[in-house]
């Protein structure tokens, strides 16, 4: 019997969900059978080799860099504030590229600093793709669900629709989907192109009551998916974008406290165990070409 | 009540200092393309077979200025940093504009990177945003009473330094090729940056009518965007400026004058040289010039 295997190309771990450097993270991701990962600035920035040796390892690690995550607080600023961000922004970027990743995540603003503006949230957003076009990196904004004036992926999608850039996408959180209890109908909303990244994760509990509670499940108790008690919702969210037309990748998003203190092979079970069950018996994509050849489409008429 | 009193104008106007118009920067055409290799001499020979002129040397580095009509290259040498390569490649498109620095400052509030300047002592400092791959984008606003040749450049004694373009060749723009899926991207970076606009697919030019062409605000170049052929494996998605395009009246008689002179053509599908356009045989590893016919005047 041939083992059925060929889908765990469509998900990737987060080194968030693991403790210790990152090789031993790199590895125990590859040797769970998982073919790309998903990285933040951090892993980079605090390598014992400097950010430089962060990439090297992550290149003879052999896995995709799925995206890389995440630049906060970016639109709404002014003034100094505004150029410090850019500035931030385009360190990351500089990392991001090093990578040869080609998805950078950024985050709504929390800040109080910043404006609700739309129109100047639109110019932000524009300014930060624009940022990113030369390197060849898309940017995906996703909607925290404590984010100040975006905290729903449908304020999100407006905003991306109207900076009407092409490297300007969704990011799409399945745990703040479900913190804020959005309509799955909404994702109709949605030009399937344009979703640039979709994290999963589960929880264990079926109602938050604040936003503090919300932060703190969303920071220390996610699962994966499978694990909590969303499947069926999480199940139902991964069919629905694939009847979209959503092809591109799934990041397991998933910040626990437990994982944090458990051997990294054992918590890399438990994401391959989530892949297996989304890949098989939910989403049941047609088995990827090997070793990631990606041929370019032909022009759609 | 005032305007200037309102918050709203008072946040664009620290944004934005241009009111925005079909041309934004003033842009009026090319003032130099630079190419930069450790053969010098050798492109140095390429370009004289196609007519340019060395007329200037830069006061400090190892760099030549070339000439016709008025189309200006520079022949960078001068490693600064990265190694050269052998091979030319075109590191920079100098645009003029009607005011660089606020051309420049317009850039980088739309998203622009700033390129450090790194100029010797007396030298002009001319702001660039990065271009594609290694590439910079100059602004040049400096190119009517004086120009920045006085300032960086030693004429080279003796030689015309307004050499006559060979059978009336002018600048028509510049090929870049790009990555898979990269159109829109570049566009964008072309258009909310500079200004240009993208021409309905069926207008084409010469005998390449490859991917996206995009008209300068000015009307007086054009950039043409190509990505790989579809089905190809989307390896390196290397981008860069790939080639020159050169606007002439009279496409077979130009082919003719630069034959003569030693410059070879790759054949077209039409017989010898198909009256649109022409291309030279690449040299040096990558160095080739286009042939597009335009009736325009030299600018």
């Amino acid at each position: 019997m041939i083992p059925l295997e060929g889908h765990i190309g469509d998900f990737g771990m987060d080194t968030i969900s693991l403790a210790g450097p990152l090789e031993a993270k790199l590895s125990a991701i590859r040797d769970a059978g998982f073919t790309q990962v998903m990285l933040a600035a951090r892993d980079l920035a605090g390598h014992q080799d400097g950010w430089r040796g962060a990439v090297a390892a992550v290149k003879a690690s052999g896995l995709r860099v799925t995206g890389f995550q995440v630049l906060r607080d970016f639109e709404g600023l002014s003034g100094h504030l505004h150029d410090y961000k850019v500035d931030i922004a385009k360190s990351m970027l500089e990392m991001c590229q090093a990578l040869d990743c080609r998805l950078m995540l950024a985050c709504s603003s929390t800040s109080v600093h910043a404006t609700g503006d739309r129109d100047a949230l639109v110019r932000d957003l524009r300014k930060l793709a624009m940022l990113a076009i030369p390197m060849n990196i898309k940017v995906a904004y996703e909607a925290l669900s404590w984010g100040r004036t975006v905290n729903e992926f449908p304020q999100a999608w407006d905003l991306i629709a109207q900076a009407d850039m092409p490297n300007l996408g969704l990011g799409f959180d399945s745990f703040h989907l479900f913190a804020t209890k959005t309509p799955l109908e909404d994702l109709e909303l949605l030009d399937p192109g344009k979703i640039f990244l979709v994290q999963l994760a589960d929880f264990m509990w079926n109602e938050i009551k604040s936003v503090e509670e919300r932060i703190t499940t969303a920071r220390h108790f996610r699962v994966f998916p499978g694990e909590g008690v969303h499947s069926q919702a999480l199940a139902e969210l991964t069919v629905k974008l694939h009847q979209l037309g959503y092809r591109g990748d799934y990041s397991f998003e998933v910040f626990n406290d437990d994982y944090q203190q458990m051997p990294l092979e054992t918590v890399a079970q438990r994401a391959r165990q989530s892949a297996l069950w989304l890949g098989e018996s939910v989403l049941r994509r047609s088995v990827p070409l090997p070793n990631q050849m990606r041929l370019k489409q032909a022009p759609r008429r | 009540m005032p305007i200037a009193n309102s918050p709203e104008t008072e946040r664009v106007l620290d944004r934005e200092a241009i009111v925005d118009g079909p041309n934004p920067l003033g842009l009026e055409g090319v003032e130099f393309i630079e190419y930069a290799t450790s053969k010098p001499q050798a492109l140095g020979q390429v370009l004289e077979t196609m007519g340019f002129r060395p007329i200037s040397r830069h006061r400090s580095r190892e760099v030549l200025l070339y000439r016709q009509g008025a189309i200006n290259i520079i022949v960078n040498a001068h490693s600064s940093g990265t190694a050269l390569t052998q091979a030319p490649v075109i590191t920079a498109i100098a645009l003029r504009v009607r005011d660089a620095a606020a051309a420049y400052r317009r850039a980088l509030e739309r998203g622009a990177w700033a390129v450090p300047a790194r100029v010797e002592v007396m030298e002009l400092n001319i702001p660039a945003v990065h271009g594609v791959g290694a590439s910079r984008i100059y602004f040049v606003d400096r190119y009517k009473e004086f120009s920045i040749y006085d300032v960086d450049f030693t004429p080279i004694p003796t030689v015309d330094q307004h050499p006559p373009a060979l059978a009336g060749m002018h600048l028509f723009g510049v090929v870049q090729y790009i990555g898979n899926d990269r159109t829109e991207d570049w566009t964008e970076f072309y258009s909310e940056l500079f200004g240009f606009s993208a021409l309905a697919a069926e207008q084409r030019f010469g005998i390449l009518p490859k991917g996206r062409i995009l008209r300068s605000p000015c009307d007086r170049f054009y950039l043409q965007l190509i990505e790989p052929e579809p089905g190809v494996l989307d390896l390196d998605d290397d981008e860069c400026l790939q080639r020159l395009g050169l606007g002439t009246a009279d496409v077979v008689a130009t082919v003719a004058q630069l034959r003569a002179r030693g410059v070879e053509f790759v054949a077209s599908k039409v017989g010898d040289i198909d009256s649109r356009g022409a291309l030279t045989r690449s040299l040096m590893g990558g160095v080739m010039f286009e042939l597009v016919h335009d009736e325009r005047a030299q600018a």
